[in-house]
């Protein structure tokens, strides 16, 4: 099954008296990478959560295709993927039998399934470890049997849920990469929420921005920018650091020396935007 | 279908990587009771018109099984509250019911491994038995009840501290008053018609006159048994399908 949208109406999770995602509504085209973007609590995983069958959500519709998710939940499983915030992965069994109950579980019948569990293992490059233990694997390579398991059915659709977090600079470098290349290599649709506002602007085409169940903020990381300018200066106070957007290089310039204080210019971040209207909101 | 043998062959995996340990338990506890209660009551202590010994096996039988099979629940609470891999069920393209019945056959798997222990013990303590098919039914019956009902709780709990409640509360009360260790009927007037409502009751007297006589004394019994087995089978389902 291909598919070529995904619509969210009005979507709305309640636990009893906090509502965790708050009438949310968006849509999404094949082969878009889409980052949710938001501050602890905001919402992200219980969205993905109704987006992915794991929470039935208190009020809204989620629409796959224009087929509404809660009336074809079996078939639309088929080509979701998730990785969960948390490894759930078996730690008392090897990696090829973690991925091979997966493989099971998504029907993939017994001729194939050597053949899709040694493509995961390649693309997730942890070859190597496939007769190890779960538990004796890394926290990056744990990350990676997760994503491993994730694409081993070839989903068109793929939720990350901070794949990132907890990892050195080089798995994270090393997981952008396979994002890009799941994306490009088959048009696979993305979801992916971070704490990282830069992996955000560097993988997105699209970003959301959830604050308290709400999204406050969405568009390209280009677009989002915009809004505030191009260029940050950052004004080194004796006790703090203040910000100030400027739309060119000059005026940010001509700003600071008027300042008796040290100063700095430089790109305006996704970050920049980001602090900008969610703090506004935590005051 | 592949969704219950996926569940299924994920709770094998699982169960080899602590086979030994498992095995243990389920040899260790019987021989205890058979301690405490057998040699200590005595093998020429007469109950029932047979030896304590021989009365008492069946009920270690009923026992042990139905806490190989009830102890699914345990698992699946840590499955899914601390390693959260009930989430790959749960998300998985298979219906919610299969994941009951994958997960039942692994608690009728371990039962009949630890029944099969009892079976030597008795063997070993030259106790006369026989293993018919009525047997194999009825403990077929008994595991079922007490998987489902194990998974049931596991679904309804919210934490590790309510599972723990449970077996403290309903489980332990109703090993020890169905009928495992001494005959009903040695029981005070009330507490007779009280333990009717354990599903214990019913399963140990079928089990015990199939292992010692080979013989179906009660219908009534095996009706309400199969009716039992039946109702938790659909709450099971209801449950399984609500769960988030
Ligand atoms: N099972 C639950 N029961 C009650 N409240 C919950 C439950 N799960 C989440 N919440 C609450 O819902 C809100 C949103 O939680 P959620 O986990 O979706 O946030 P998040 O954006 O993913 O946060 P984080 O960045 O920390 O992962 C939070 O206030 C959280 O406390
Ligand atoms: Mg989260």
């Amino acid at each position: 099954m291909e598919i070529n949208n995904i619509e969210v109406k009005d979507l709305t999770k309640k636990y009893n008296d906090l509502v965790a995602v708050d009438d949310i509504s968006f849509s999404v085209r094949k082969g878009d990478i889409i980052a949710i973007l938001g501050p602890n609590g905001a919402g992200k995983t219980t969205l993905i959560k109704m987006l992915t069958g794991l929470l039935s959500p208190t009020k809204g519709i989620i629409f796959y295709n224009n087929v509404n998710f809660s009336k074809s939940q079996k078939k639309v499983k088929k080509v979701i993927g998730l990785v969960p915030q948390e490894n759930n992965i078996d730690r008392d069994i090897s990696v090829h039998n973690n991925l091979l109950i997966h493989a099971i579980l998504y029907g993939i019948n017994y001729k194939e399934r050597n053949k899709a569990i040694m493509e995961a293992l390649s693309f997730a490059e942890i070859d190597d470890y496939k007769s190890k233990l779960a538990n004796e694997l890394s926290g990056g390579l744990k990350r990676r049997l997760v994503i491993a398991r994730a694409m081993l059915h070839k989903p068109k659709i793929l939720f990350l849920d901070e794949p990132t977090v907890n990892l050195d600079p080089h798995s994270r470098r090393h997981i952008w990469n396979f994002i890009r290349k799941i994306n490009n290599e088959s048009q696979t649709t993305i979801f992916i929420t971070t704490h990282y506002i830069e992996e955000a602007d560097l993988l997105a085409k699209n970003v959301l921005i959830m604050d308290r169940g709400k999204i406050i903020a969405s568009g390209s990381p280009e677009k989002l920018k915009s809004r505030l300018g191009s260029f940050t200066l950052e004004i080194f106070k004796s006790d703090s650091i203040e910000y100030q957007f400027f739309h060119n290089r000059e005026e940010a310039i001509q700003f600071g020396e008027k300042l008796n204080c040290s100063f700095k210019i430089r790109e305006l971040s996704l970050e920049d935007l980001y602090i900008k209207i969610t703090g506004k909101r935590i005051e | 279908m592949h969704g219950i043998w996926g569940i299924y062959f994920r709770e094998l995996l699982i169960f080899k990587s602590k086979f030994f340990k498992n095995l243990l338990a389920s040899v260790i506890s019987p021989l205890l009771f058979l301690f405490a209660f057998g040699f200590g009551i005595g093998k020429d202590t007469q109950i029932d018109g047979t030896n304590y010994i021989a009365f008492l096996l069946p009920g270690l039988l009923t026992m042990t099984s139905l806490n190989q099979a009830y102890g699914i629940s345990s698992e699946i609470n840590i499955s899914r509250f601390y390693f959260k891999i009930f989430d790959e069920y749960l998300i998985a393209p298979i219906g919610r019911w299969q994941i009951l019945l994958g997960e039942s056959l692994y608690g009728v798997t371990k039962g009949f491994i630890s029944a099969a222990i009892i079976i030597i013990l008795a063997y070993i303590l030259d106790v006369k038995f026989s293993i018919s098919f009525l047997f194999v039914v009825i403990l077929l019956l008994h595991l079922l009840i007490f998987s489902m009902l194990g998974f049931s709780a596991a679904l309804i709990v919210r934490n590790h501290g309510d599972q723990f409640a449970i077996n403290s509360f309903i489980i332990t009360p109703m090993v020890f008053l169905s009928g495992t260790f001494y005959p009903i009927d040695m029981m005070p007037a009330i507490i007779k018609y009280v333990v009717h409502i354990f599903p214990l009751t019913y399963t140990t007297k079928l089990i015990r006159d199939a292992f010692l006589y080979n013989r179906l004394t009660s219908i009534t019994y095996l009706l309400v048994s199969i009716f039992i087995l039946f109702s938790l089978f659909l709450f099971g389902i209801f449950i399984v399908r609500r769960i988030e």
